[in-house]
């Protein structure tokens, strides 16, 4: 029992350094053994930073407000979320507390089906982006799914923390808030509405009258010397036979007489929405309701126009 | 009785004569004599290199059809056809004749419907060539058209001239197809069933186009004056077809010193007829017939008597600035230098005086519209006179009126001016005058604040009626607008003469499909840019004639409308074929009896 080793052992265990205190670990002292030596291991204390970082100043501040010292020696670093040990942690993190929103306000009223607001969610690139974890398309469809859920609550009753969630998913951009402005009757009974087509724009005030129609201050008779062109500007009237109930003043520019024409069809037929909305149907089965969005294509080099080609030469 | 023929026998009698020739003949000798093939000429060609040659002869067309004569295409090109058999007669429909055209109120009466002309004076119209080959006359069984306010009104200007042996001196214009030809058609039919002697210039735009001959004159006053004496020629065979009757029983009263010796008594029809013939005569007797037509009444004399005159000019516009002529320094030639143009401005401006009374009407032109500022200015500037001068009398009225309260005026005949009539500039002050008061009462405003409100206010003309004192002024042009000339302008018809209209066309059988209906009415008012009635009438029975001249073969039809009968045959025709093939049939029978 006398050999060196042990002796140097037993030394190291009765000195101690100053700023360390440094308790017998059983496994160290295996041949001294005890029951009494059987201890838990002390409780990490993170209030305190590790040594080597405090000055020495803070360290002995920190002693004399005689805080309990953390021993960074045998500090154990345990993961904030279980999911750490999943591959995507913070996805499984965000899966698990929407799981438990949804659950927790499962009660709530509901919007019905299709009526809940349009939002543009984060897509799965921006989500990967942001959290730099491999998330699979499959799972981020579930965190959808979750989320389209939770949005189906009442706006009224939606607690803060579902808003709060929520918000964290949405989209810097949200599209579905460039709502076009409703267009109105106003107090003296016009309603103004724009419409396109090719290059051509018009401006159409309509009111309830007895059938004339100005365009640019012209009569209509004047403006298109065609048949068709007149019958297709005032087509959203002559369609729905209230061709003598409305009076058009209608200001046009841009492109040619026809594109003109169709130009004032459309802006005709939203004036005529906003006076009378049961039309939509009516209109839309008329042609009077999309823009028609076709303009003219572009040339293109090594062609002579948008699609000609140059005469084919042999060599 | 039993038949002495076989039934198949029988059946081959039955076949007409010339269809059997289908039968193939026993020789072919005979048919070939009757038709011998012509041989052509054979010309050896000359060998050319392949390829190197320029061939014109393979853009070369056969003409097999037959060329047209001269004058046949101008002819198809001008022709009216005043009568569609195939339309509907239609019952009831009123007749212009002279009792209607005497009496006012009978005139009244007819004011908004659909009035036909009678058989003599569509055919004196005709003559006159006052129907124009681009209106719609060959779509109904009769010529007819809708009698308006303003037919209404030269109609008593027509009354107020023959009574008080004046001259009514008219201008109308308006847009394109506003119907200004055909009120001066209804306005030529009523002088004419009264006995006036009626003149016409179908087409002004002939006189200046530069198509007819035209040679220099001296006239009286040292000036030159260029005379068309084809086209004077034309006029005046128009007028002795057209007036024969009547000028038959006028003789010449007074000395002319014309080229050919004159009977003493000759009567106006052959002497107008002498000018119709020969062109060197036209323009001496047009002096001539002018000055006697024009010359007081002599009831004493045989023949002495002289009704009065109605004049009439489509297309006036053609004579009011520069025409195609070019004088001897290459020059143009102003309108009111040639001597047919002179006269009638000179009418118009009431230099020519009638001595019994009469109408000079002229009409301008839409579709052939030439640029004439000058005329335009005036036009515009009469018009909105027309609707301006009320409206400052309607001011001054109320500036008057209102003496103690604000409530005094009397805005009534302010509210029912129709603003859609007028020119947006005009019609946007009556707006003004009409609620500035609105406004002023509605706020209990002081007596003073109406009183300035009315004297600030000021009637502005519109700016395309006040002239540009840079531009040029055709000083011809005013000299005829600004002697006194009336200025009407010819609007779109309203909704009830609309409606009048429909009604007629739909009882003729051409506007088929649907019922005429308050809705359809509004529908065909609006598309024809509220009721400008050549585009109503485009809108509704369409077919231009134009596009029913055969070009080549079978006339194609460029638009196919509710209204017209797609049988190309008239069933006259065809039930006169089968009566035809009947009788022919039973006679063949009968002789195989026998």
């Amino acid at each position: 029992m006398d050999s060196p080793l042990l002796r140097r052992c037993a030394r190291a265990v009765t000195t101690t350094h100053k700023h360390i205190r440094r308790r017998a670990a059983p496994q160290q002292c295996r041949f001294y053994a005890d029951q009494s030596d059987f201890r838990a291991a002390a409780p990490i204390r993170f209030d305190q930073p590790r040594a080597e970082l405090l000055d020495n100043d803070e360290r002995s501040r920190g002693r004399k407000n005689e805080k309990p010292e953390i021993d960074l020696y045998s500090l154990r670093i345990v993961p904030a979320s279980p999911s750490y040990f999943t591959a995507t942690p913070q996805y499984t993190d965000d899966l698990l507390h929407l799981s438990t929103l949804v659950r927790r306000h499962k009660l709530l009223p509901h919007l019905p089906q299709g009526e809940a607001p349009r939002i543009a969610w984060k897509t799965i690139d921006q989500y990967k982006t942001e959290k730099a974890e491999p998330v699979k398309m499959k799972g981020y469809n579930a965190l959808l799914k979750l989320l389209k859920e939770l949005n189906y609550i009442h706006p009224s009753l939606m607690p803060e923390e579902v808003k709060a969630a929520l918000e964290t998913f949405k989209r810097d951009v949200q599209p579905y808030l460039n709502v076009p402005k409703p267009i109105t009757v106003d107090a003296y009974g016009v309603s103004i509405a724009v419409g396109r087509r090719k290059s051509s724009s018009a401006k159409v005030y309509l009111v309830e009258g007895t059938g004339e129609a100005l365009i640019n201050g012209r009569p209509l008779t004047d403006y298109f010397g065609r048949l068709h062109d007149r019958e297709s500007a005032v087509w959203a009237l002559k369609c729905t036979q209230r061709l003598d109930k409305y009076n058009v003043w209608a200001l046009a520019k841009g492109g040619g007489t026809t594109g003109q024409a169709e130009a004032i069809t459309l802006a005709c037929a939203k004036a005529l929405l906003a006076h009378e909305p049961d039309l939509k149907p009516a209109l839309r089965r008329a042609g009077c309701v999309t823009r028609n969005p076709k303009r003219v294509e572009r040339k293109k080099p090594g062609k002579l126009k948008a699609r000609k080609m140059p005469a084919w030469v042999k060599r | 009785m039993s038949m002495s023929i076989c039934l198949r026998c029988l059946k081959r009698a039955l076949i007409l004569p010339e269809l059997s020739s289908s039968r193939a003949a026993f020789s072919t000798s005979a048919s070939l004599h009757a038709n011998p093939t012509k041989k052509k000429a054979v010309v050896p060609k000359t060998l050319a290199k392949a390829g190197r040659t320029l061939r014109l002869a393979k853009n070369k067309r056969v003409v097999t059809a037959r060329p047209p004569a001269a004058g046949e295409r101008k002819a198809l090109r001008k022709k009216v056809v005043l009568s569609n058999t195939n339309a509907l007669e239609v019952p009831g429909l009123a007749e212009l004749s002279t009792e209607i055209v005497r009496d006012g109120a009978q005139l009244k009466a007819l004011e908004g419907k659909v009035v036909g002309f009678g058989a003599e004076t569509a055919e004196a119209l005709r003559c006159l060539e006052g129907f124009k080959p681009g209106q719609g006359w060959h779509l109904f069984r009769r010529p007819a058209a809708l009698l308006r306010k303003d037919g209404v009104e030269m109609g008593e200007a027509i009354q107020r001239a023959r009574e008080e042996k004046t001259v009514e001196r008219r201008v109308v214009f308006g847009d394109k197809g506003s119907g200004k030809s055909v009120l001066l058609l209804q306005s030529m039919a009523m002088p004419y069933l009264q006995g006036w002697v009626v003149i016409h210039f179908p087409e002004a735009r002939d006189i200046t186009n530069a198509q007819t001959p035209y040679e220099p004159v001296q006239t009286a006053d040292g000036k030159t004056a260029y005379v068309q004496p084809r086209y004077i020629a034309s006029i005046l065979s128009n007028i002795a077809a057209a007036n024969r009757a009547l000028l038959n029983d006028l003789r010449i009263t007074q000395q002319h010193n014309l080229p050919i010796p004159l009977q003493s008594n000759i009567s106006l029809t052959r002497l107008v007829e002498l000018g119709a013939n020969d062109a060197q005569l036209a323009w001496p007797i047009w002096q001539a017939f002018l000055s006697e037509i024009t010359a007081p009444s002599q009831p004493e004399k045989q023949g002495g008597l002289r009704p009065p005159v109605f004049v009439g000019m489509d297309g006036v516009d053609h004579i009011m600035r520069m025409s195609a002529y070019l004088d001897t320094d290459m020059k143009p030639i102003h309108a009111h230098d040639l001597a047919i143009a002179q006269s009638f401005t000179a009418m118009l401006s009431g230099k020519t005086h009638l001595a019994n009374g009469g109408m000079i009407m002229a009409a301008t032109s839409g579709s052939t519209r030439p640029s004439v500022p000058t005329l335009d200015h005036f036009l515009a500037r009469a018009y909105a006179l027309g609707h301006a001068e009320p409206l400052k009398a309607m001011r001054d009225a109320l500036l008057e009126q209102t003496k103690v309260t604000v409530y005094d005026g009397d805005l009534a005949p302010l509210e029912q001016l129709n603003t859609s009539a007028m020119h947006p500039e005009v019609a946007a002050q009556v707006l003004e005058l009409k609620y500035g008061i609105h406004h002023l009462q509605e706020n209990d405003a002081s007596l003073e604040k109406l009183q300035g409100f009315l004297q600030r206010f000021k009637v502005r003309l519109p700016k395309a009626a006040v002239w540009d004192a840079y531009l040029p002024k055709d000083e011809n042009v005013v000299a005829v607008m600004e002697s006194g000339v009336r200025v009407t302008k010819v609007a779109g018809l309203s909704k009830d003469e609309a409606r009048s209209v429909m009604e007629y066309y739909a009882r003729s059988g051409m506007l088929r499909g649907s019922p005429v209906t308050e809705g359809l009415v509004g529908e065909k008012w609006t598309l024809a840019g509220g009721g400008i009635i050549g585009e109503l009438e485009k809108g509704t029975v369409a077919i231009p004639s134009r596009q029913l001249c055969a070009t080549k073969g079978r006339p194609r039809l460029a638009s196919a409308p509710a209204g017209i009968l797609d049988f190309p045959f008239d069933s006259a025709q065809i039930r006169d074929n089968i009566t035809a093939l009947f009788m022919a049939s039973i006679m063949t029978v009968v002789l195989c009896l026998v």
